[in-house]
């Protein structure tokens, strides 16, 4: 079926196209016997065997102009060749005989010069013209159904030109017009697409699904309602993308209502997707979502869950468990269940208690989510009792992501509580304890900050210095004093930056270690940052 | 090793697929797959894939693995050595220059009895930078080449035999219709396409990989990129779409590819015989076509679309499936 036989009515003359084609097929020049290079081959000395023939290549106008010939042969084996070679070519010349050749009465043929003219497209050069477009997508009604599915496989490919208005030129009874030309697409095609819905090959199906909005043509309710029905799975997940337009009629939401209980878990898990989408147009869909809490996948009944939970349904307390088993089940992140482990916390205070019981998972990464909601649904910075368990965790991403929620919130730990992190095993927590002094009360700085200035990582004494210096607890002076004798500079810098806050008795003893200690390192440094205060060492 | 043994005791269904969706969940037992990831925060390389395909393990077989891969950011990492399987995707890694200590971890891990899954290892010339090109070379990648020939200094990578059980743990054969949940009637790939695949491309379901034995075990198998065909999404579809190169013939291709216009290079490929193929291919262009040693020449078509894509994808997973199994069990 293609653009001439379904309207010939009237004879319009594109002048652009023909005006093409004319060159194309004019072009009926000789095809050269191909020259033939000889090389000498020094390492033989026999006639037959020491030459090497090597032809020349012939440019890229004659191999076009060759492989035209070879789309006129009587041979198909020859015009199948011709189109596959076309398509290493990208010129409108080739575009166009390659379009020429879609009309080939042997279908071997038409599938070549389709996979050629996709080539092109992939290769960076599309046909932009209009005409030649439909053309090609008039191929979508070929008897062929590979050149069907390449057809429909193209769609984006050739959506921008098929879509663009413009004018032409016509004539009528010898009369020369212009005309605009519409955006919108040929009702030839229009009727063809709407055909292509039901096509008997599946993927045309679906490739037709999946891009019409792009051509805006509509799916009509009757073929949407037994696309629903589809035997074929890639083609019901992509009609079930596809109810928006029509998901406030009845009889579309029985059709999902069905397909809720489908017996492939994929389909189910995208009715909840497309039932919580189509929420506004219908209220059976929040049934089909209560019902689908009682699904017998675990998966599908918690996603149904939390769905019904952020439209601020209370979840039945049988099915939160049911939530909690599963997710306690998982061996790890799968899309899905990430979605379901953060939508969780869209079921409240039930959800802070799942989170707590998945803070024991045996996947670190979900013991990290977990961890995290946890803590902030139940405002658990709080009170240390509920984070603290979180510092012995032998994932150190997991403690980051806990002492990361902490800083900032957890204020004046007690001296039993930062007794625990101080001898925690883990250099982290311990980094988090120095840090934690700045707000701890004097008293538990003072019992604490000295045994972690002997911690046997850097960080940890450094950090421990810079707390020590911003309390000024009793002797921190001293202990300021014998850092800038550490034979690292971490902990010199951290000695350093402490001193420089108290120019009353800090500054003077940094001046008098750098009078002893000129040719220290970090006495380069704390000249400038001396002279920065206006202090001349 | 103590965790070989442990491992031969899970049973493993055979002949037939065997659903096991409902089986417990407990994560004791379950074999973990260490993956190696160098730069954590560069750009993953489907990222999605090693989970999809353990899932899939787990549901269409009695084995049970984790499908949280253990990621390891050193070959020194001791967790190495508790796991019997290391995956590494050689285009996910900054590049494949390991200092002594982690060639020497490699080295005992694969004497001890690991087994590692170099995917990408394979990887033809004319790719370049190209990544999510799987192309059936016949030999190892030069990084691939010179990292073992430091490790393994006496050994060398020996192509896998079609006929290698490695080929059929599981599964055997190409999918059918049914594997693709696809009806019986339906069309599954382009003729010229399928004739392809069923032929040349992957024969009994076979591909190109190479193999390091170690203490008469297979060890180190290394392939062109596989884990492009494991992924799905959360309904269960493919992703991402894989396209397909095929080789075609026309009548007079032979004189007609040798005559025609060509401007590029040419780059050579190792075959399964081990003699080479040469690739003509033009710059900012796929290859254009090739010239077999058998004086015969044909033209690369390529092919793309929810067809092709499912049958690769169901392919590659087949062939991962059977991969990880095998290392389970050898």
């Amino acid at each position: 079926m293609d653009y001439a036989e379904a309207n010939g009515v009237k004879m319009i003359i594109r002048t652009f196209l023909l005006s093409l084609f004319v060159l194309v097929f004019d072009l009926s020049a000789q095809v050269p016997a191909p020259r033939v290079q000889v090389e000498s081959n020094p390492n033989n000395k026999g006639v037959d065997q020491n030459t090497t023939i090597t032809p020349e290549r012939s440019s890229e106008e004659k191999t076009i102009e060759r492989a035209q010939e070879g789309l006129q042969s009587s041979e198909v084996g020859s015009r199948v060749g011709a189109a596959k070679l076309l398509g290493k070519y990208r010129s409108i010349k080739t575009s166009i005989l390659l379009i020429s050749a879609l009309d080939d009465e042997s279908a071997l043929v038409r599938r070549a010069a389709m996979v050629s003219i996709a080539e092109h497209a992939s290769n960076g050069f599309p046909v932009y013209d209009k005409t030649l477009a439909e053309k090609i997508y008039s191929k979508l009604g070929d008897p062929d159904v590979e050149v069907r599915r390449e057809v429909s496989t193209m769609i984006p490919r050739i959506i921008s030109p098929m879509r663009r208005s413009g004018m032409e030129l016509i004539e009528i009874n010898g009369r020369k017009v212009y005309r605009s030309v519409s955006s919108a697409m040929r009702p030839d095609l229009y009727k063809m697409t709407q055909d292509a819905f039901l096509d008997e090959d599946a993927i045309v199906r679906q490739n037709v699904l999946k891009y019409h909005t792009y051509l805006s043509v509509a799916l009509p309710l009757l073929s949407l309602e037994e696309l629903l029905s589809d035997s074929d799975l890639g083609v019901l997940l992509t009609a079930l993308d596809r109810i928006s337009s029509s998901a406030s009629q009845p009889r579309i939401v029985k059709k999902v209502k069905a397909l809720s209980k489908h017996a492939n878990k994929g389909v189910r898990l995208k009715v909840v997707t497309v039932a919580r989408n189509a929420n506004s147009y219908h209220s059976d869909y929040r049934g089909i979502l209560r019902e689908m809490t009682n699904d017998s996948d675990p998966e599908v009944l918690s996603m149904a869950a939390v769905e019904l939970a952020r439209f601020g349904e209370r979840v039945p307390e049988q099915v939160i468990k049911k939530i909690k088993d599963f997710l306690l089940g998982v061996s790890g992140l799968s899309t899905q269940v990430t979605t379901i482990l953060y939508t969780v916390s869209s079921l409240g205070v039930d959800g802070a208690e799942i989170y707590k019981a998945l803070t024991e998972h045996s996947s670190s990464q979900i013991r990290a989510i977990a961890w995290q909601r946890f803590i902030n649904l139940s405002e658990g910075w709080r009170d240390s009792s509920v984070w603290l368990p979180a510092t012995k965790d032998p994932d150190p991403k997991v403690r980051k992501v806990v002492l990361d929620g902490l800083r900032g919130r957890s204020n004046n730990l007690s001296e039993k509580q930062l007794g625990i992190l101080v001898e925690s095993g883990f250099s982290d927590v311990r980094i988090f304890a120095a840090q934690s002094l700045l707000d701890a009360s004097q008293g538990t700085v003072e019992s604490l900050g000295f045994d972690l200035l002997i911690d046997e990582d850097t960080i940890v004494r450094s950090t421990t210095i810079r707390a020590i210096s911003a309390r000024r607890v009793p002797g921190w002076l001293t202990i300021m004093k014998r850092s800038l004798l550490d034979s690292d500079y971490v902990i010199q810098r951290s000695a350093m930056d402490g001193l420089l806050e108290d120019k009353k008795e800090g500054v003077p003893l940094l001046i008098d270690y750098i009078l002893k200690n000129p040719q220290s390192r970090i006495s380069n440094l704390a000249k400038i940052e001396l002279r920065k205060i206006g202090v001349q060492p | 090793m103590i965790f070989i043994q442990s491992f031969l005791i899970i049973f493993i269904a055979s002949g037939s697929l065997v659903f096991s969706q409902n089986s417990t969940q407990a994560n004791e037992g379950r074999v973990r797959i260490v993956q190696l990831l160098r730069q954590e925060n560069s750009i993953r390389r489907y990222p999605d894939a090693l989970p999809s395909l353990l899932k899939m393990l787990n549901e269409q077989s009695n084995a049970r693995f984790d499908t949280d891969p253990l990621f390891i950011n050193t070959l020194t990492d001791e967790r190495l050595l508790e796991n019997p399987i290391l995956y590494i995707n050689c285009d996910e890694q900054p590049n494949l220059e390991f200092p002594q200590e982690e060639r020497d971890a490699l080295r005992r891990y694969m004497e001890q009895g690991g087994f590692v899954y170099l995917d990408a290892g394979i990887k033809a010339s004319f790719l370049g930078q190209d990544l999510g090109h799987s192309y059936a070379a016949w030999e190892e990648r030069p990084e691939v080449k010179e990292l073992f020939s430091m490790i393994l200094p006496e050994k060398t990578f020996i192509p896998l035999g079609r006929d290698h059980d490695l080929f059929r743990t599981f599964f055997t054969g190409l999918p059918k219709n049914k594997d693709l949940e696809i009806k019986t009637e339906q069309k599954r790939l382009p003729e010229t396409v399928l004739s392809f695949v069923e032929r040349e491309k992957w024969p009994q379901a076979t591909y190109s990989f190479v193999g390091i034995k170690v203490k008469g075990r297979l060890a180190c198998v290394a392939s062109p990129i596989c884990a492009m065909g494991w992924g799905r999404d959360e309904f269960g579809a493919w992703i991402p779409p894989i396209s397909f190169r095929v080789r075609e013939s026309a009548e007079n291709f032979d004189q007609n590819l040798k005559l025609a216009s060509f401007s590029g290079g040419t780059y050579e490929v190792t075959r399964e015989d081990g003699l080479k193929d040469i690739i003509y291919s033009e710059n900012g262009q796929r290859p254009l076509w090739v010239q077999e040693p058998n004086g015969k020449w044909r033209i690369f078509k390529y092919y793309s679309g929810e067809e092709i894509s499912n049958y690769a994808h169901a392919f590659y997973s087949r062939l991962g499936m059977n991969v990880f199994l095998y290392a389970l069990l050898n």
